[in-house]
């Protein structure tokens, strides 16, 4: 039996996985943004960035906002 | 500098700061033949070991929803074998800091149709990036003793878990047969570095894993700090001789 085909492209982040994140720091709640592929967390304002799929929950990796 | 601020980076002391760079180096060398290199050392036995745990985490095999997080498990050996095991309702998250474990593991589970029930995040197991109450388990293989602050570690562990939720943690543990200590010790400092060097190019990341699995605290010690992050019905097995432990709590 083949197993059933991932129904999203390879470079995408799981919509489930991005129900369950939060910001590392501050715990609180995150903003995805598609088009620049991040991770906004307002509470710590840090922009997590996603690569590959991967989102990289990391502050020293992420672009400080205003 | 304040000894509070210090660790262990194999033998040597360092600050608690530079044990993450000095093991992220560790996996950037020798993310691609990591797996083979486990075979090579463990004489396949890390195969059995790994099995073990997945007994233990014992994944429904129904359509029920069940949701693991594996830290430290970057090329996705503990996920696939778990999913493997479990039915449709399984989900993994595969959290390591080290984006080449990742990469090595996103491949994999892409080759072999699994991306639909693994995903892999890039993160800290000291500050994870997960609600509170988020999993139905917790595992852990041979990542723990990397971690700079393993009592940090093991509460954001109780954190993200639910109440009735499970961690599991395989270790190297203190061989505690009379005569395999020896052989174990000749066979840990004379032949997995050289080995090492063999296959991966790389002698000084395996010297630093013998000498790491040497100041790992002992079964019973690191039973109590996993009580102390909040853990209740702690358990522990001695696995081959003590060569490994598989220490398992409970969030009630």
């Amino acid at each position: 039996m083949t197993p059933p085909p991932s129904d999203r492209p390879e470079d995408t982040v799981d919509p489930k996985l991005l129900e369950i994140l939060v910001c590392p720091v501050t715990k609180g709640p995150l903003e995805f943004d598609g088009k620049r592929q991040e991770l906004i967390s307002r509470s710590a304002r840090l922009a997590y960035p996603i690569r590959d799929g991967i989102p990289i929950m990391l502050p020293e990796e992420a672009r400080k906002i205003e | 500098m304040d000894r509070e601020d210090q660790t262990h980076f194999g033998f040597r002391d360092v600050p608690l700061v530079d044990k993450q760079t000095l093991v992220n180096d560790v996996f950037h060398s020798v993310a691609q033949r990591y797996d083979l290199m486990n075979d090579l050392m463990s004489g396949g036995l890390h195969r059995v070991w790994k099995d073990v745990l997945i007994t233990a985490l014992n994944p429904p095999r129904s359509d029920a929803p069940f949701s693991l997080l594996d830290v430290a498990g970057g090329t996705g050996d503990i996920a696939f074998r778990a999913a493997k095991a479990a039915g449709h309702g399984f989900q993994t998250t595969v959290c390591d800091i080290n984006p080449d474990m990742l990469a090595v593991g996103r491949e994999r589970a892409i080759k072999t149709h699994l991306d639909h029930q693994v995903s892999f995040v890039e993160g800290n197991a000291e500050a994870l990036a997960f609600a509170d109450r988020s999993f139905d388990a917790y595992t852990i293989a041979f990542g723990i003793r990397n971690v700079p602050r393993i009592d940090a570690a093991l509460r954001e562990a109780f954190r993200v878990l639910k109440p009735g939720g499970r961690l599991l943690c395989l270790e190297f543990s203190t061989v505690d047969v009379p005569g395999l200590d020896k052989i174990y010790d000749l066979f840990s400092f004379k032949v997995i570095p050289p080995l090492g060097r063999t296959v991966t190019g790389d002698a000084d990341s395996y010297q630093y894993l013998v000498e790491s699995i040497r100041n790992f605290p002992k079964p019973n010690a690191f039973a109590d700090m996993i009580r102390d992050a909040g853990f209740a019905r702690v358990t522990w097995q001695a696995l081959s001789g003590g060569i490994v432990a598989l220490h398992s709590g409970w969030r009630l």
